[in-house]
């Protein structure tokens, strides 16, 4: 897995006394945020509906644009960058694929991202080949996409945005909808992405994919943070976790009640079941 | 980006208690009353009026913006085009191949006027009555229910169809998409990726719907009940006794040629 917070020192993204409006409305949906997101991270955004993570996070790639405050992005502010420059720094995938998805074949679907950004010919060609191979969708490649299911439609959605190579890809609830096993394989290839040195803003509820995935949680409520910090860490703080409107992982629990017996603590349900596995047959061995 | 679900506006006005048969006719007689003239001067009453019904409305300007911004385009693109049809009046000058006059000038404002107060009604008409109050209303003229039923919902999906578009717009530009720029070509070409995915989603949102309907028994027969029952008030009367007045004038007066600036032209 990713290393720890503490070794991460590049800011790719600096939030500064972040304050946004929608025009027309008074109520500020963020307040006064400020955060850092340096190279490398896999961070978790969470808190309940309406604390204000979609928001905050289309700051990142310029879709809206500060009340006040500042978001730079490598130091430069977004309001300065253009579309092309903000796109090839920040992917933004959203949560409901259909809201993207609009071309009569995979591949041409994949194709459109890198296009704009210019890319053309082999360059164009071979950057959507890699994107199709790291979801897994290569075989789908002249299929419609209006004809997968839902979970092949979410994995185009993110191989369209990681075929335009950004430094830094934000993920929208990428498992709404999903079953488990869709679930885990869209966080496995966001994992895999992230695993090549990439930075990693996943929203999500799924709190057992946080824990498994993530190296950092940022945690919102009523537009503000309120906890930031390690994974391990911030789901251990309940306080802030009951204000966001979040529970403790399964998992967590789980782990912090075999660290009793001594067990080192579990990252994954499969940790779980190995470390319980593990007590149950050495407690078998002791009663032979 | 949050869009509300209607383009009603509640302020608990006046306006908004009368009732929406009363207000439907009050619409029909501002189309009748723009038709009627084609003398900017009189069409320039008719939008004060409307003015004036926004402000004891409690309608703020940003509710009308949009309308208002339509309509201006629109008077301008009316006041550039109308001139090369129309030559009589004073001799203005000569603009590209085009002799302009002053009654050609005066009346692309008119027809400019007309259009801006067709959609100022309108948009107030949709601004103050709700959809519930709307298909009530209707359905007391002799709509059928599921005609009533499908105009609100269409109504209704409006709003819906705007957060859609925005989202579905922002989630291209993500992807480094030129949304509404370049020429008029360009453009049509450039909105495929926004277009596509908008209408799947309209089609996708109406069929789901259809489906929760006939869950909740909608086809299942018997005299339905409602929820508002509309009676005509006194000021109601008034109102609807006032509008017909007001469009018998309208037409006398069109038809002895007043209030007309260009004569022969509708």
């Amino acid at each position: 897995m990713a290393p720890a917070v503490a070794s991460f020192t590049e800011n790719v993204i600096s939030v500064r006394d972040l304050t946004f409006s929608y025009p027309g409305t008074a109520v500020p949906i963020l307040r006064k945020v400020n955060l850092e997101v340096r190279r490398g991270e896999f961070i978790a955004l969470l808190g309940s509906n309406g604390a204000g993570k979609t928001t905050l996070a289309k700051h990142f790639n310029g879709l809206h644009c500060p009340t006040s405050g500042q978001v730079l992005l490598h130091g430069r502010p977004t309001t300065e960058l253009g579309l092309r420059e903000l796109a090839k720094i920040v992917g933004y995938c959203y949560q409901n694929p259909d809201h993207q998805i609009f071309s009569s074949s995979v591949e041409n679907e994949v194709k459109f991202g890198p296009r704009n950004l210019g890319l053309t010919g082999e360059a164009l060609a071979s950057r959507v080949s890699e994107a199709l191979a790291v979801v897994g969708m290569t075989e789908f490649a002249a299929s419609n996409p209006f004809v997968l299911g839902r979970g092949r439609r979410q994995l185009l959605a993110v191989a369209s945005i990681l075929a335009m190579d950004p430094e830094l890809l934000v993920v929208d609830e990428p498992t709404t909808g999903l079953d488990l096993s869709g679930a885990q394989q869209i966080m496995r290839v966001l994992g895999r992405w992230h695993e090549e040195g990439r930075t990693m803003v996943v929203i999500t509820h799924d709190m057992d994919l946080v824990v498994e995935y993530t190296t950092r949680c940022v945690v919102m409520a009523d537009g503000q943070i309120i906890d930031d910090g390690p994974t391990q860490e911030v789901l251990r703080h309940n306080d802030t976790m009951r204000a966001a409107g979040l529970e403790e992982p399964a998992v967590v629990t789980i782990s912090d009640r075999l660290s009793r017996f001594g067990s080192a603590r579990c990252k994954s349900i499969a940790d779980v079941v190995a470390d319980v596995g593990a007590h149950m047959e050495a407690e078998h061995a002791g009663r032979l | 980006m949050p869009v509300g679900y209607s383009i009603y506006r509640e302020t608990g006005s006046n306006i908004h208690r009368i009732d929406p048969r009363t207000k439907l006719a009050w619409l029909l007689t501002f189309f009748v009353l723009s038709l009627c003239s084609n003398n900017p001067a009189v069409l320039a009453v008719v939008f004060l009026a409307e003015l004036a019904l926004a402000r004891i409305a409690r309608l703020k300007f940003r509710d009308l913006q949009a309308y208002l911004f339509l309509s201006l385009w629109l008077t301008i693109l009316s006041t550039v085009i109308w001139p090369a049809y129309i030559h009589q009046g004073a001799y203005l000058g000569r603009v590209w191949f085009v002799d302009v006059t002053s009654d050609g000038l005066l009346y692309g404002v008119a027809m400019g006027l007309r259009i801006t107060i067709m959609i100022v009604a309108a948009a107030e008409w949709m601004l103050t009555t709700s959809p519930q109050w709307l298909t009530a209303g209707l359905l007391k003229l002799g709509l059928p229910y599921r005609a009533g039923l499908a105009l609100s919902t269409a109504i209704r999906f409006v709003p819906f169809l705007n957060a859609e578009r925005l989202t579905i717009t922002e989630a291209q530009r993500a992807r480094c998409a030129a949304v509404g720029s370049g020429g008029p070509v360009r453009r049509v070409v450039n909105s495929a990726p926004v277009l596509v995915p908008l209408f799947s989603r309209a089609f996708l949102t109406a069929q789901s719907l259809s489906i929760a309907l006939d869950a909740r028994g909608l086809s299942s027969g018997g005299q339905r009940s409602s929820l508002i029952n509309l009676r005509l008030s006194k000021a109601d009367k008034a109102a609807l006794a006032a509008a017909v007045l007001i469009v018998a004038a309208a037409i006398a007066f069109r038809v002895l040629g007043y209030g007309v600036l260009v004569k022969g032209e509708f």
